[in-house]
């Protein structure tokens, strides 16, 4: 039984994860969770796909907004660059495992392009511009027909490797899963670099840091770009998986859904970015899950379905703003503390 | 040249219509320093239920005054259970809270009265009267003449009557006007009403003209965003003339440039117009400038 | 507390109970409609006539005994949900075919209907689901889109009097699948048969104002234009082209006109002629009977117009092939598109044309009848057949 925190060196207090019971939970929790595209349904396993590209996308938007406090409403336009990007050179044949990178980058050097205006604007104006990029992007992807497709949108080959097609969400999640835990491992330890504290100095307060000695600028271009390389690397996964993407895959709202789950799970925090999308991306599913049961007694819930989709969404963030505004993850931190320290915990 | 001038006079009339909007916005941010993404959404609510209580046959002019009645109501209302627990949060909240807001506002509206048109009573014929040698339709010059009105009767309700003010000295600097015997937590639901009530004028301006209501006028919400950041947040003035101008451009940019790039360029010209004006001038054409201080 | 944990408990119960719900002697059928989306004006009647036509089928014998279970669900016209929905009904409901809705999902799905066997019928019409070598099951109940533009710039040419020149046609269309689909078959046409297109008008997928397109195409002097939205959109340019006091004659697909168009766009819609593959509710043909009780029974206070009508008619062609495929004891995808490439003037009682299918051509139908609005009601006032043409074949 634990009673606190007490390192001995530096080495141990720099840790991901400070005990060994921790180090253990986790990996019976990455056994279990390579064991369900083994025995999981399709649907399920669709599922299981759509949040873990949630999560990587979701970590990336946290990085910049959640880290660095650059507010972007940029992020379904860079999801749709790195789509996009996928379906183009995979359409010339190149090979995935190359193309995924390649479209992380492609979007994180757009990223950087669309952060040169964060020199000049902050907060709520940078959100503008991010939103101004949004609308360029959709009017470039929907008219730039020879590469993009238009608006009948282009398909995407399945991913092969050695000659075998990874074809379906089983397949995939062997792709994802990996992925995703690779992303998400470099982001923990990316805020334990001096990269990753210059961007947490920036958002605490740019002008102190860049007293301080901190490149303000070069550092948010370069959260820029980091961010997006992790929404381009979703934006990949996400045109594998979808086998078609049009412009209408990336609406304003896939933005301000994100958006929501990294506030749901908690702004600069890992563990949120996790939370927050596997939180969203399940809501829907529960709510249908819970409509289709009771739809016997009340037919007219068929129709009320999108609009209550839309409904508990925003209601859900409105209330996690106003009674959680930390997020899942303090939460989480909270109770994890409470019996870490049990019965002592004042 | 008379093409010219028709999109231009177009421009205008829609963009009168943008104004109002845009008012609505610059009002709620000059007093609490929110950008409401809720406002297509108050927009949207205002058409809706002024549809309802004229379907029920009540006269137009009861039907106008519950309707602002309502929209009041539910700016206070918002202002109170929403806002009010959010102030001193940082800014993507509030934002956040706003455009969940609007999530919930837009899922309201469709449950109710579900997503298809919903024909509203004609109130102008659609013959056009000739202004020259332009065909100008009866809706939109009785609609450019009420935002005209409006924008007077506000204008001139910031300058001289006592709650205006009271609104532009919170603007200025909340605890001073508070230490003037203000009630700042007056001036907030005040403001929110007053641009719930607003907004509810253009939505029901523009239900009139397209002859129905149906869940596509939240999209103003959105559009409208360059004409503030053009005008300037804080500026009313600057909202006016913002809504004018980007108005103006949309179809300027849709008669000359759609036919060349094959449609579209009318929906993402604002935005193009926004980054520009970001660029060069951020706090737009009459913005104050902020000063930072560590 | 403990009431909370009870009601969660019972909720998690009931859905249990529900997914176990009994599987022997039903056929599964998958439903993919907008009901909330940018096209539920016309959507929602759509969907309303394929419940009623599935309920009325197992209130009078089923599919010999067997009864339909319809899984439907709303995608509002969100191409991604169109696709979760299609996984969710063919991995886990194990339906053997989809009673689909719109353009942008069908073709997006073609491919994979086809890899899966799943016979699709979709109320899109596009000529690209029309040629069983590309899009071997898929299949919809009407002219396909190309062939109604056709028809009705073959009205035009009869209805321009002026022998001097030919008359000059826009298109407006959306900027969506849906919108281009009957375009490229539109422009040969009219150089075909000597109508000039002179103008072509791109509107976004929801929009309030088509004043610059309309001031565009008044430039270019258009005598004729084809709108191909829906009717909300239709309404929107209508109106907008009376405020411009356009003399420019309108034509519209079968998902802009319908009997609603009147009642939105009222006085602007005097006039307008458009396509109309199915009959108006109401019109006196012996299969309105079927209907008509069925309403009064259910719904009498209910409106309907042609899109419920065209909602029903998907019903009998697809419980037909359904009923063919029971008796050959092959229910199963391929069966079922097997016995609908049986259907050979399958008579539908005056609703819509009879339908035929064969292993190499899925139009169902060519002959398209024009209607216009007169006083504010639906008049019947052309009918053209079109040559079933190879070369239009998947067009």
């Amino acid at each position: 039984m634990r009673s606190g925190e007490f390192h001995t060196s530096y080495r141990a207090d720099m840790a991901i994860f400070d005990t060994a019971r921790a180090r253990h939970v986790l990996a019976v929790f990455l056994v279990v969770l390579f064991a369900v595209p083994l025995v999981g349904s399709s649907y399920w396993l669709d599922v299981l796909n759509r949040a873990a590209i949630a999560v990587i996308a979701a970590t990336g938007l946290n990085i910049l907004t959640g880290f660095t406090g650059q507010i972007s409403l940029g992020n379904a336009a860079f999801l749709a660059i790195g789509a996009y990007s996928t379906a183009y050179l995979a359409a010339h044949g190149v090979p995935f495992v190359v193309v995924i990178p390649a479209a992380g980058i492609l979007t994180a050097l757009a990223g950087m392009v669309f952060g040169v205006p964060s020199l000049r604007l902050k907060g709520l104006y940078l959100a503008m511009a991010t939103l101004a990029a949004h609308f360029i992007v959709e009017f470039t992807v929907t008219h730039w027909d020879s590469v993009t497709g238009g608006v009948n949108g282009t398909s995407v080959p399945a991913p092969s490797v050695f000659g075998f097609v990874l074809a379906n969400d089983r397949a995939l999640a062997f792709l994802i899963l990996p992925v995703c835990i690779l992303h998400l491992w470099f982001a923990k330890n990316l805020f334990r670099t001096r990269v990753g504290k210059a961007f947490v100095a920036i958002r605490d307060q740019d002008i102190s840091a860049e007293v301080m000695g901190v490149q303000v600028f070069r550092f948010k271009v370069l959260a820029f770009g980091v961010s997006s390389f992790y929404v381009g690397v979703a934006g990949s996964l996400l045109a594998y998986h979808a086998r078609i993407i049009s412009p209408e895959n990336f609406p304003l709202s896939l933005a301000i859904d994100q958006l929501g789950m990294i506030i749901i799970g908690g702004l600069g925090s890992v563990l949120g970015s996790i939370l927050g999308a596997v939180f969203l991306t399940l809501l829907p599913e529960v709510l249908r899950l819970l409509t289709s049961a009771l739809s016997g007694q009340f037919p007219a819930l068929v129709q009320l379905f999108a609009p209550l989709k839309l409904g508990v969404f925003g209601i859900t963030i409105v209330l996690f703003l106003i009674f959680e505004p930390d997020g899942l993850a303090a939460r989480w931190r909270r109770i994890r503390n409470y019996f870490r320290l049990y019965p002592f915990s004042y | 040249m008379e093409f010219f001038l028709q999109v231009l006079l177009n421009g205008l009339v829609v963009g009168s219509i943008y104004s109002l909007v845009a008012l609505g916005f610059v009002i709620i941010f000059k007093s609490s320093g929110i950008l409401n993404f809720a406002q297509g959404e108050f927009l949207l609510l205002g058409a809706y239920v002024f549809l309802a209580i004229s379907s029920a046959h009540a006269p137009i002019g009861a039907a106008l005054l519950l309707t602002f009645a309502f929209s009041a109501v539910l700016g206070i209302v918002l202002e109170r259970l929403v806002l009010r627990p959010l102030i001193g949060e940082p800014i993507i909240s509030v934002i956040m809270v706003t455009l969940g807001l609007s999530s919930v506002l837009r899922a309201v509206v469709q449950g109710i009265w579900g997503t298809d048109t919903r024909p509203l009573p004609s109130v102008f014929s659609l013959d056009p009267i000739q202004l020259g040698p332009l065909p100008i339709a009866r809706g939109y010059l009785y609609s450019a003449g009420c935002v005209a009105v409006l924008l007077v009767v506000l204008t001139l309700f910031f300058k001289y009557a006592r709650p205006g003010i009271a609104m532009r000295a919170t603007a200025d600097s909340q605890q001073v006007a508070l230490s003037m015997g203000i009630s700042v937590r007056r001036i907030f639901a005040l403001s929110w009403s007053i641009a719930a009530v607003v907004s509810a004028v253009g939505g029901i301006l523009l239900a009139t003209m397209r002859g129905g209501v149906d869940g596509s006028l939240a999209i103003l919400g959105l559009k409208v965003l360059p004409a503030v950041i053009v005008g300037g947040l804080d500026s009313i003035g600057g909202a006016i003339l913002g809504g004018l101008l980007i108005g103006v451009l949309e179809n300027l940019s849709g008669g000359y440039l759609d036919p060349v790039f094959g449609g579209g360029v009318k929906e993402v010209a604002p935005f193009v117009a926004l980054v520009l004006i970001l660029m060069v001038r951020p706090y737009g054409l009459f913005g104050k400038v902020r000063i930072e201080r560590v | 507390m403990h009431s909370i944990r009870t009601a969660l408990l019972a909720l998690c119960v009931a859905a249990a109970a529900h997914a176990q719900a009994p599987a022997g002697g039903e056929i599964k059928v998958g439903g993919i409609f907008d009901l909330t989306g940018i096209t539920s004006d016309v959507g929602k009647p759509f969907a309303q006539g394929v419940r009623d036509g599935v309920s009325w089928t197992n209130d009078n014998g089923g599919i010999n005994g067997k009864k339909i279970r319809l899984v439907d669900v709303d995608y509002g016209y969100k191409i991604p949900e169109a696709v979760a929905a299609y996984k969710r009904m063919v991995g886990d409901d194990k339906v053997i075919m989809i009673n689909g809705w719109g353009t942008g999902d069908t073709e997006g799905l073609k491919a994979q209907v086809n890899q899966d066997k799943i016979p699709y019928l979709s109320a899109s019409f596009s000529g690209h689901l029309t040629d069983p070598s590309k899009t071997p099951y898929n299949f919809f109940v009407a002219p396909s889109y190309s062939d109604q533009l056709r028809a009705w710039l073959h009205w035009v040419k009869d209805d321009w009097k002026d022998k001097s020149r030919n008359p000059k046609v826009a298109f407006f269309y959306g900027d969506n699948a849906y919108g281009k689909a009957p375009i490229e078959a539109g422009r040969r046409y009219s150089k075909e048969i000597g109508v000039d297109l002179v103008d072509e008008q791109i509107v976004p997928g929801a929009f309030q104002d088509a004043t610059t397109q309309l001031l565009n195409m008044k430039q270019k002097g258009a005598d004729y234009a084809y709108i191909n939205v829906t009717t909300t959109g239709v309404s929107t340019i209508l109106r907008d082209a009376k405020k411009l006091g356009l003399a420019t004659k309108f034509g519209s697909n079968p998902y802009g006109f319908s009997e609603a168009l009147p009642l939105v766009a009222k006085e602007a819609a005097e006039g307008v002629t458009g396509v109309m593959p199915h009959v108006p509710f109401g019109e006196k043909v012996p299969g309105m009977t079927r209907l008509m009780d069925f309403h009064q029974k259910n719904h009498p206070q209910d409106t309907h117009d042609a899109l419920y009508v065209r909602g029903w008619t998907y019903v009998l062609v697809w419980t037909e092939a359904l009923k063919r495929a029971d008796k050959a004891k092959a229910l199963t995808g391929e069966g079922v598109k097997a016995s609908l490439e049986t259907l050979k003037d399958f008579d539908l009682g005056g609703l819509t044309e009879p339908v035929t299918y064969t292993p190499t051509d899925h139009r169902p139908s060519t002959r398209t009848p024009i209607y216009q609005v007169k006083g504010g009601k639906l008049v019947k006032v052309a009918e053209y057949d079109m040559p079933r043409k190879p070369e239009w074949l998947g067009l």
